[in-house]
């Protein structure tokens, strides 16, 4: 097979979903066209951005940092080090790895010395790994970001990822997370950072290949934690939509983002009014997504949390209610080992 | 007695290595260790295959699942 756009070199990735297929070259210029084309269409970010990429040592995130590297944006890599036994060693290898590659030091955020480690916390408070996860790692994005003067927050999200989410957003009619679904978060004046997910374009296959292509040494397996995520159940079923409809996924999302479906015009009114302060460009749909800062439903500004300064709906954010839970079972265990 | 020389599928994230008869395309041999095409890239050396891509007697590829969960 040849490359369908210089038609003179064989081709190694082939795109059902575009019609087309890419010898090595070509495909570096497609991708990062693809990339490039999200961040302009959604105005994600600008040329002026300060960009904290979270990586994780997979092929997303790490596939994320080297384009906009490549791209000419101010970047650094933030790693939190979940703590989970072998697989954190091994992905922390991979980017400290990868930016020694391209002379960078990533910020890294280590949940064991921070007293909230995934597999330990998840036990101690009985709740998901992953529902965990997510809590935490929004805490320290924010934080690492406002501490460090970053304007953005970018994260490796890809088209399944986004396709999977909304599709479980949907079966489950999550009318508030379907508002909050965007590769576009806000910031807010409450010390919110802007979070952007500049992938949203581009397939897992797509960004294997180009990590593969380019030399990414990123770190395959999966998060042990992960293994019955139910987003998995729904890239299988959108997997095998798009085996025998190309192109199905892409239209599914853009038909979702489109300002002018029913769907959309549907959230944006039912957003509350005062869901955010300050959203950027100033609409009711924006104000609802910009909430994403805690796990939990919020109107009005974000305001300080008691315990750590975190913005948050409530008194006390949801990062620090979750490290007292933790700190409350470890005492608990404690007595009862001492009996 | 004489073995033919097979093409060797290896599967990394499965931890699982397959023999199977070639010359075949890379399609079929991923047929035959269950996986399905959309889902992988796969790769010979620092090549990456098409799934059209005639793979010979005697080499070894790379199956990488490119789903992540979470």
């Amino acid at each position: 097979m040849k490359c369908k756009r210089c038609r003179r070199a064989g081709a190694a990735v082939e795109l059902p979903s575009h019609h087309a297929a890419f010898c090595p070259d070509c495909f570096f210029v497609f991708f990062r066209r693809q990339v490039t084309e999200g961040i302009r269409k959604l105005r994600l970010l600008a040329p002026e951005d300060r960009v904290l990429v979270c990586v994780s040592g997979g092929k997303d995130s790490l596939v994320l940092w080297d384009v906009l590297i490549d791209e000419g944006y101010e970047t650094e890599g933030l790693y939190i080090d979940l703590g989970i036994d072998g697989y954190s060693d091994r992905s922390k290898e991979k980017v400290f790895s990868y930016a020694a590659s391209r002379g960078k030091a990533p910020i890294v955020v280590d949940l064991a010395k921070e007293g909230i480690p995934i597999p330990e916390a998840a036990r101690c408070v009985r709740m998901q790994e992953c529902s965990i996860c997510g809590t935490v790692k929004r805490h320290f994005f924010n934080r690492v970001a406002a501490e460090g003067k970053f304007t953005v927050v970018a994260t490796g999200h890809n088209l399944d990822d986004e396709t999977a989410r909304l599709l479980g957003n949907l079966l489950h009619w999550q009318r508030g997370h379907l508002a909050r679904q965007h590769p576009l978060l806000p910031g807010t004046g409450g010390g919110l950072v802007r979070k952007v997910k500049p992938l949203w374009r581009v397939s897992e296959v797509e960004t294997a290949a180009y990590g593969f292509l380019k030399g990414i040494d990123y770190v395959t397996e999966e998060c042990p934690m992960s293994e019955d995520a139910t987003s998995l159940v729904y890239k299988e079923a959108l997997s095998r939509i798009e085996d025998r409809m190309p192109g199905t996924r892409i239209v599914f999302y853009q038909g979702f983002l489109d300002p002018s479906s029913p769907l959309r015009k549907g959230l944006e009114a039912a957003a509350p009014a005062d869901a955010s302060p300050t959203p950027e460009d100033g609409t009711t749909a924006d104000a609802a997504r910009a909430r994403d800062v805690d796990a939990e439903e919020g109107t009005g500004a974000p305001r300080a949390c008691a315990s750590c300064g975190a913005p948050t709906y409530t008194e006390i954010c949801s990062f620090c209610r979750l490290k007292e839970r933790v700190r409350e079972a470890r005492s608990v265990r404690a007595a009862r080992g001492s009996r | 007695m004489y073995n033919a020389p097979m093409i060797t599928v290896r599967l990394p994230q499965k931890k699982k290595e397959l023999e199977l008869p070639g010359p075949r395309r890379v399609m079929d041999l991923l047929a035959d260790a269950g996986v399905r095409p959309t889902t992988v890239i796969v790769s010979q050396g620092r090549k990456l295959l098409t799934k059209d891509h005639r793979v010979e007697d005697g080499a070894t590829i790379d199956v990488i699942s490119v789903v992540s969960g979470g």
